[in-house]
């Protein structure tokens, strides 16, 4: 098995990055990436203390594969791909997102990477809400997945 | 005909529920949600922001798929409204 993709509830457990280590390891692939998304603790000027992810499971994950798999023809077939987001109420600082490929050479590892992450943030319905210190919250702007020229 | 319209995002703002039912005249397809839609807002959410929501959503049948403006509704379908995207 060479692709895993999940989404993980931020109250049952926590994206690990050893578990992406050990998923992608192969003899065949001398090179490896690991990209890794964190909550930071400011946005437009305003303090963050947390982002809550929204997420459509089932579209999400049919995005996932779709986006690995075409990353996989693109760049190299014979790549190992772990790719986890993360649900729910996320604190500053825990991991959002994480990303590791293997690939035969350094060249397809990091543009597989870069690719699956920039697909995601245009085609995986995941929506953030942020909370700040002085108690308010804000949904944040994003890209609309209806076509452009319907948009009047 | 009433259609229940799975909330995601900001659209979360319109209901505490997950789920919005909203009453549709008979044969109504994805724009006429739309127009239903931007009358909720109008009457009740321009606060929020979500002045825009009703032409930047797209929408999901219970097969996961985008769908167009002209798809037809069925009474009591599950509909997704998927607010402009931004994870990662």
């Amino acid at each position: 098995m060479t692709l895993h993709t999940a989404i993980v509830k931020a109250d049952e457990d926590k994206i690990s990055s050893e578990k992406a280590k050990e998923f992608i390891i192969s003899e065949k692939n001398g090179a490896e990436t690991i990209f890794v998304g964190r909550v930071r603790n400011e946005n437009s000027g305003k303090k963050v203390t947390a982002v809550t992810y929204d997420v459509h499971d089932q579209a999400v994950i049919k995005s996932f594969q779709t986006i690995c798999n075409d990353a996989k023809i693109k760049f190299d077939k014979s790549s190992s791909i772990f790719l986890e987001h993360t649900k729910g109420y996320v604190p500053v600082g825990e991991i959002s997102i994480l990303i590791a490929v293997s690939s035969g050479h350094r060249d397809e590892a990091f543009k597989i990477c870069r690719y699956i992450l920039e697909e995601i943030k245009h085609k995986s319905p995941i929506w953030k809400k942020e909370h700040y210190t002085e108690g308010n919250e804000q949904w944040l702007p994003g890209h609309s997945l209806r076509p452009k020229e319907e948009i009047k | 005909m009433e259609v229940k319209l799975k909330l995601y995002g900001s659209s979360k703002m319109l209901s505490d529920k997950e789920i919005l039912n909203i009453e549709l005249p008979n044969n109504s397809n994805i724009e006429t949600l739309r127009v239903a839609l931007s009358k909720i807002i109008s009457k009740k959410y321009l606060k929020n922001n979500l002045q825009n929501l009703s032409k930047t959503a797209a929408f999901f049948s219970e097969t996961d798929e985008v769908v167009n403006d002209n798809y037809k509704l069925k009474n009591k379908e599950l509909i997704s409204i998927i607010p402009p995207i931004g994870g990662g």
